[in-house]
């Protein structure tokens, strides 16, 4: 497992767009354990909370980045997983992909990336395939609900 | 006990329930979601709760989320009900009592967030964040990331589990708190079967928690589909009233 945060200055997405401000990165590797998913959790949680989230909507950060680590695996259980979480004020986007050289096991997939779908569609505000470190892999974003004060 | 099928709603469905609320429309609606329900209970399996609690939860949630559905909102009624199960799925693990595997501290600790989280919201009219958690428990924020994170590996609870504020649970028990506020459905739930005819439960647990179609109950207990139907219809809406009546 490797954990890397680092100040990103790029112009790309990851920089905060209304204060210029670097956005801290964080990219997390982890073999492809179950055990090890509680640390991806954990990561994100921290993340989040420092975006602002409150604990209903890092509960529903910590079941979706389960769920985009399901549909990356498609059932491998070998090799690594690479996540990368960048945060904006009331923001986090959160990358996937899969890194090693099992093919996915094809058995209940549909179902199951059908059902990780149908959980990403009710607990975040965007999702879907893309493109981590030149190979494909899954991101989602959510953004914090309108505060009422 | 196979899940059954998930079909596809037709959205014309959904607004003629909202326009007429008609029972039998409404079963047909839950009926046609049910797959859903068993597929995000399973979800949570491997907690320490039976499939079948979880299922019945997941149950209770959809049944809501049918009459609460609005179609002129522009949502899929799936995207609605998966966030309202889910959401009650999370508060029955949350709102359990601990059985798990953590250090002690985490586990007193996760008790304190449950309150803490309860009487933060209402005096900030919002959920907390993870920094308002940590001020007001006196615990670090990595520390209250641990037990939330911690929190989701729930067992079946104790009534000795440990409660910080009373000791144990069962000593809180009787006393009115800000819990009550927002008690489980699935809490309500038992008591309100509780108060069914046996017959009645056996029927909603077949129906709801088994899956089995109104046929199927009907050869199991040798009535006909039709009374089956009716009993189902009458069952509900018993429940509904009680949850009006809490």
């Amino acid at each position: 497992m490797s954990v890397h945060v680092s100040p990103d200055t790029s112009d790309s997405d990851a920089t905060d767009r209304g204060t210029q401000v670097p956005v801290p990165h964080v990219e997390l590797v982890l073999s492809v354990e179950d055990d090890l998913l509680v640390l991806a959790r954990l990561t994100v949680s921290a993340v989040a909370s420092r975006a602002g989230f409150d604990v209903e909507e890092i509960e529903d950060l910590r079941l979706a980045v389960d769920e985009l680590c399901l549909l990356v695996l498609r059932g491998r259980r070998t090799g690594r997983l690479v996540l990368a979480m960048a945060i904006e004020p009331g923001r986090i986007d959160i990358w996937c992909r899969y890194d090693g050289t099992e093919d996915p096991r094809d058995a209940g997939a549909e179902d199951e990336s059908d059902l990780s779908q149908r959980i990403l569609d009710a607990l975040v505000d965007e999702h879907g395939p893309a493109m981590l470190d030149g190979r494909t892999g899954a991101h989602l974003c959510k953004q914090r609900a309108l505060a009422d004060d | 006990m196979p899940a059954p099928k998930r079909t596809v709603t037709t959205e014309p469905s959904f607004a003629e329930f909202a326009a007429t609320r008609d029972p039998r429309l409404r079963e047909s609606l839950v009926e046609a979601h049910l797959g859903l329900a068993h597929q995000l209970a399973r979800r949570f399996a491997n907690r320490g709760e039976s499939h079948e609690d979880l299922v019945q939860v997941a149950s209770v949630a959809l049944i809501h989320a049918v009459d609460r559905f609005d179609p002129d909102r522009g949502f899929e009624f799936s995207t609605f009900a998966t966030r309202t199960i889910l959401g009650e799925l999370k508060r029955h693990f949350r709102d359990k009592g601990w059985a798990v595997r953590a250090p002690r501290r985490i586990q007193e600790l996760y008790l304190e967030l449950g309150a803490a989280t309860d009487a933060l919201a209402q005096e900030l009219g919002h959920p907390p964040t993870v920094p308002e958690l940590a001020a007001r428990t006196g615990a670090s924020e990595e520390a209250v990331l641990e037990a939330m994170e911690a929190g989701q590996a729930y067992r079946a609870t104790s009534i000795d589990a440990p409660d910080r504020r009373e000791g144990t649970i069962a000593s809180r028990l009787g006393q009115i708190d800000a819990g009550f506020d927002r008690a489980d459905n699935h809490q309500m739930l038992g008591a309100a079967l509780a108060q069914l005819p046996e017959r009645e439960q056996q029927i909603l647990r077949l129906r709801y928690v088994d899956g089995l179609t109104q046929s199927q109950i009907a050869e199991r207990i040798g009535v006909s589909q039709m009374h089956v139907s009716r009993l189902l219809t009458a069952s509900i809406a018993r429940l509904r009233e009680s949850f009006a009546e809490t």
